[in-house]
């Protein structure tokens, strides 16, 4: 899950430190690893204090554009075995299956309307995308301190051949570890939703935020999500990464 | 003024007549309303709920009844042209719930269908839409509208049982939806559950029903459409929405056209009865009219004073039809949807009557046109009554010679023209001119067919009652015009119903034969009751279950479902071509049985029914293409049987050539034959024992579902009684008027036969012997022009319906008609008899 979420940073090529694309390279490239796995607990807290929770399992295997990762839900009871197998591609949206125990089948699923939220949370599927960084302009827009933290300012506005629930996102990367402090996404000069990183730690040499939360300000809804179980680069088998393997367990 | 002067008078005399002629008017204009109400009141609703449903769905890609493999679902997804495709199950199932009835059940993909369909859900539940994994990942989960919850007592999580595939369910109530927006399509009886959930309840594998669709943003629809038909082939359609209301109609021809002709029947009558009360009208007012000629009245005067009253009483009757037809409509609404659930499998939620002012300004229009018509010819004699002879009561009532003969050879020669057609006539055009020819033939030669069965009825009168059957039967004699009118309204009424009850004898033979041979397993297993719902359908593995049960000698599935054939939806069978040789062998209509059968069941071939062949122009050695999710399949007509699954036809084809062309193996019937000596129904209770626990199903034994069919038949044939009805009816006016006139012009003669000392009896049976005499003869022709009718009738049936019938004389109507239309015939007569006998004898002797 964290691994699509560090989507949201932009793959680029080598620029110089100051360039917002080299700014965005190097956080990819501090990110990368070829495996990651986590658990991750999900609260939702709705305009209304309602707060719903979920829990899942996350394992990735490959790099950024080309990596494959299955999600497994393992609370609440009713969606316990629930999995999603999700294969990115450089060129292309995600291929995405769902496995339901209950009904002993998988689904293609088609999410085409990416600003649809995924699963009740605050985050859209675009969000969640692996975007080519090609399809973006960049320009850095300042830096300043974030809560005490010096940080660049980086927006990024997609190119015309994009389709995109946003017209502009701001980024704020941290100048220490190069990770992601701060990301807001715009739609005719409003803010739709702010993704804030805390809990920053250093994982097997990766500095990850351990937890995240996204706020949707229309909805006046926000929803928190702590990685558990941290661990990088772990020998997972290509053919876990199966519709195959998505029936097993 | 003259309506004024003269009409109103009239009128106020004869209020009765009146009253009867505007019921002649209405009755046709009450029957085109209520059927025709009804008749776009379903297609109305089925409009509707296909449109209610599709949301904002731009265009929805289908391949018949058959559905298709999920896969199409990709490739619709990676066009471009494409914003959002979402797959679609759907199906009306009978709840079973107590004044529920039936609940339409949607099965979508909630992860992406709200692309389409906005879900508004009742305050507090909007994270069922936000988050369906819980919907998705149970397969119990169910959405229903606030309504449906509400008459059910449920809440979120109550649970409601209905049956499935599997056999009855519990179902959780996870949403409940404003009855808003595409949530109040049916009424509102309306569920909604994950499509792979329907998919298991349904039956349906691993296939969709439809793909609905949205259009990419500046893509214009038209372009999206070619883009989709190219990249799926001509298997499938690609239309939007409102396209598939047109193949409903197209499905519904055959109940359209059974609707026009009872509307066109009614119609008649109306005209007849007008007609008769117009004749009498202007025989009563004969001398008023020669006074007014002798007073300057112009002839065009006089004809315009009786169209105009017949035009009153054309706005006056067809306004009272119209409100007695929207009365009788919802009734006749309720019967026709009925009706095409049990005939075409769909299922329907009529809340309301679908009534157009156009409908309305029709039936109104068309009351007027039918009056003016019917009073045409009684306004032309009224306008021709010459003063002189005005005064001489009963010579214009007597037919001469010379106008006799005339009659007979214009009816001689038109019916030349007319058999001519039938025999010779191809173009539809030409066949019904000769049809409607039928009419003039019939009516010119009334009168003097009247005149000569009457005078062969009087030694038989005379011999019942010496003076009063002599007296009866000279009346006839004496003015033949007097009772033509009636005889012909009568003749033409029983025409009809000779004519619609012989197709419908034929139809019920050809179908109890077809019965015999076609449909002879001891046991049918069957998803539902009504044998044409299409809403579940059994997986492959059905079959050799049901083989393994004691007692059973072999099996058969079918699958059969509707397909486009050439915008025409019809009938797909796949069954094991060979095997149904060996067990119900049909004649080939054409083609050599051994080599149909052989060819068929290689897949080299497909057998099409008679109608298929007829209605879509394609004989036998042609080819046949079907739009199949493999593309289109190819295959020559080798053999053409008589079958009667399919009013717009069938194609019968080999089930190994169905599982290859449509990536289906399920199974829609399971014909079971017994072993020899075993009893069906220790094998069905055995079946059921078996299986009944896990699955839905039924096992129907033959009796069963030949007494469902020959049920829909009758049904559907179950007009010839209402036309029975109206032409005792017809009787029962005509005769009445026929007879009030007879009596006023016999005032005199009948007081001279009570002066010289005739009983009140003698006058009594006197008047009950004309009655019957005109009702014989009025029967005799219509028995006899039916005959003929029926040859018309049959010709009509092969045109319109594709429908080859044996001709069979309905006896047994005609016999049943003989006893009714005298029996109404003598209860016409009381009245007038009555009036005779009280008849004051000075002022009788007085008359004229």
């Amino acid at each position: 899950m964290s691994r699509l979420l560090f989507a949201l940073a932009l793959a680029t090529l080598a620029a110089p430190a100051q360039d917002p694309r080299g700014i965005i390279e190097e956080v990819q490239k501090r990110s990368r690893s070829t495996s990651q796995r986590y658990e991750g607990t999900l609260r939702v807290i709705n305009a209304r204090g309602r707060v719903t929770g979920k829990r899942w399992r996350y394992d990735r295997l490959g790099s950024h554009g080309s990596s494959k990762a299955v999600l497994r839900f393992l609370d609440p009871a009713e969606v316990r075995g629930v999995a999603l197998l999700v294969l990115n591609h450089p060129q292309r949206s995600s291929d995405q299956w769902m496995w339901t125990p209950a009904l002993q089948r998988e689904r293609r699923i088609a999410f085409q309307d990416r600003r649809t939220r995924f699963f009740g949370t605050d985050f859209s599927f675009e969000d969640l995308e692996e975007r080519d960084v090609d399809q973006y302009d960049l320009r850095l827009d300042g830096q300043e301190a974030l809560g005490g933290v010096p940080c660049w300012r980086i927006e990024a506005r997609p190119k015309q051949s994009k389709v995109s629930q946003y017209d502009r996102s701001l980024l704020w990367v941290r100048k220490d570890h190069y990770v992601y402090w701060r990301i807001e996404n715009y739609s005719r000069g409003s803010l739709l939703r702010r993704a804030t990183y805390s809990d920053i730690e250093n994982v097997q040499g990766i500095w990850t935020a351990r937890t995240i939360q996204m706020a949707d300000l229309r909805q006046d809804s926000r929803t928190l999500l702590k990685l558990e179980k941290l661990e990088y680069n772990l020998p997972l088998k290509d053919e876990s990464f199966t519709l195959q393997a998505l029936r097993v367990e | 003024m003259l309506l004024r002067l003269l009409s109103w008078p009239y009128l106020r005399k004869h209020v009765l007549r009146w009253t009867l002629t505007l019921a002649g008017i209405a009755l046709g204009a009450a029957v085109f309303v209520a059927t025709h109400a009804a008749s776009q009141s379903v297609r109305a609703a089925f409009q509707r709920t296909v449109e209610d449903i599709a949301g904002a769905t731009q265009l929805q890609v289908w391949a018949g009844d058959f559905g298709f493999p999920e896969e199409v679902l990709e490739r619709v997804q990676s066009l471009r042209e494409v914003r959002a495709a979402v797959p679609v199950i759907e199906a009306v199932i009978d709840t079973g719930l107590q004044g529920q009835g039936n609940l339409y059940v949607l099965g979508v993909d909630l992860t992406g269908d709200r692309g389409l369909r906005r879900y508004d859900l009742e305050s507090g539940e909007e994270a069922l839409i936000d988050d369906p994994l819980v919907f998705l990942a149970q397969p119990d989960s169910i959405m229903l509208t606030r309504e449906f919850a509400a008459q059910n007592a449920l809440q979120i999580g109550g649970r409601i049982r209905l049956g499935g595939m599997e056999g009855e369910k519990w179902f959780t109530v996870r949403g409940i939806m404003r009855p808003e927006g595409w949530a109040k399509a049916f009424g509102g009886s309306l569920a909604v559950m994950d499509i792979y959930a329907a998919q298991l309840m349904l039956g349906r594998g691993r296939r969709f029903d439809r793909i609905d669709l949205a259009v990419e943003d500046g893509v214009p629809i038209e372009q999206c459409q070619a883009a989709l038909k190219k990249l799926l082939g001509p298997g499938f359609e690609v239309e939007p929405p409102s396209a598939r209301g047109r193949h409903f109609e197209a499905m519904l021809e055959g109940y359209s056209i059974t609707v026009n002709i009872s509307s066109l029947l009614a119609l008649l009558i109306g005209m007849f009865i007008i007609y008769n009360s117009f004749a009498i009208a202007v025989t009563q007012r004969r001398a008023e009219i020669g006074v007014l000629r002798a007073l300057g009245a112009t002839r065009g005067q006089i004809r315009t004073l009786f169209l105009a009253e017949s035009a009153v009483a054309g706005v006056v009757g067809s306004l009272a039809g119209v409100a007695a037809g929207l009365a009788l409509a919802r009734a006749v609404t309720a019967n026709t949807a009925r009706l095409t659930q049990q005939v075409y499998g769909v299922a329907q939620n009529i809340e309301q009557l679908f009534v157009t002012p156009a409908l309305l300004a029709a039936a109104v229009a068309i009351g007027i046109a039918t009056s003016m018509v019917a009073a045409w010819l009684p306004a032309r004699q009224a306008a021709r009554v010459d003063p002189v002879q005005a005064l001489q009561k009963g010579k214009y009532q007597v037919l001469t010679a010379g106008e006799n003969r005339l009659r007979r050879v214009v009816a001689a020669l038109l019916a030349l023209v007319s058999a001519a057609c039938l025999l010779f006539g191809s173009a539809g055009w030409v066949f019904y001119t000769g049809y409607a020819l039928l009419v003039p033939v019939a009516l010119l030669l009334a009168p003097t067919l009247s005149l000569w069965l009457a005078r062969l009825l009087r030694p038989l009168l005379r011999r019942l009652r010496p003076v009063e059957g002599a007296l009866a039967a000279d009346s006839l004699l004496a003015a033949p015009r007097r009772t033509s009118a009636t005889v012909s309204a009568l003749m033409l009424a029983l025409a009809l119903v000779v004519g619609f009850g012989g197709i419908a004898r034929s139809v019920y033979i050809s179908v109890v034969e077809w019965l015999d041979s076609a449909l002879n397993p001891d046991l049918f297993v069957t998803p539902s009751q009504n044998l044409a719902s299409r809403a579940f359908a059994f997986p492959a593995e059905i079959g050799p279950q049901v083989e393994s049960i004691e007692g059973v000698s072999q099996v058969q599935l079918v699958r059969s479902a509707r397909v486009l054939f050439r915008q025409k939806p019809v009938t797909v069978f796949s069954i094991e071509v060979a095997s149904l040789e060996r067990t119900s062998p049909r004649p080939a209509l054409a083609g050599d049985p051994k080599q149909m059968y052989r060819l068929a069941a290689a897949g080299q071939g497909v057998i099409v029914s008679d109608a298929f062949s007829r209605l879509q122009g394609v004989g036998y050695g042609e080819a046949v293409e079907l739009p199949t999710p493999s593309g289109m399949l190819r295959l020559p007509v080798v053999g053409v049987t008589r079958d009667f699954s399919d009013q717009q036809g069938a194609v019968m084809l080999d089930r190994s050539v169905y599982q290859r062309w449509w990536k289906d193996s399920s199974v829609s019937v399971v014909r079971v034959y017994v072993k020899p000596g075993v009893s069906p129904e220790a094998v069905r209770r055995r079946i059921l024992e078996r299986l009944a626990g896990q699955r839905r199903l039924l096992v129907l034994s033959n009796r069963q579902v030949r007494e469902h069919i020959l049920q829909v038949t009758d049904q559907w044939f179950g007009m010839t009684y209402s036309q029975i009805a109206v032409a005792i009816l017809v009787a029962v006016l005509g005769i009445v008027n026929t007879l009030i006139v007879s009596i006023t012009d016999r005032r005199r003669e009948l007081g001279v036969l009570q002066a010289v000392g005739g009983l009140r009896r003698q006058v009594r049976h006197t008047v009950w012997m004309e009655a019957l005499a005109i009702g014989a003869i009025g029967l005799l022709l219509g028995l006899a022009l039916g005959a003929v009718n029926l040859l018309y009738a049959l010709e009509n049936a092969l045109r319109l319906a594709g429908l080859r019938l044996d001709y069979r004389y309905p006896f047994e109507l005609a016999l049943l008609l003989v006893p009714l239309i005298l029996g109404a015939a003598w209860i016409a007569a009381l009245g007038p008899a009555r009036a005779a006998v009280r008849a004051r004898l000075v002022e009788a002797l007085e008359y004229e």
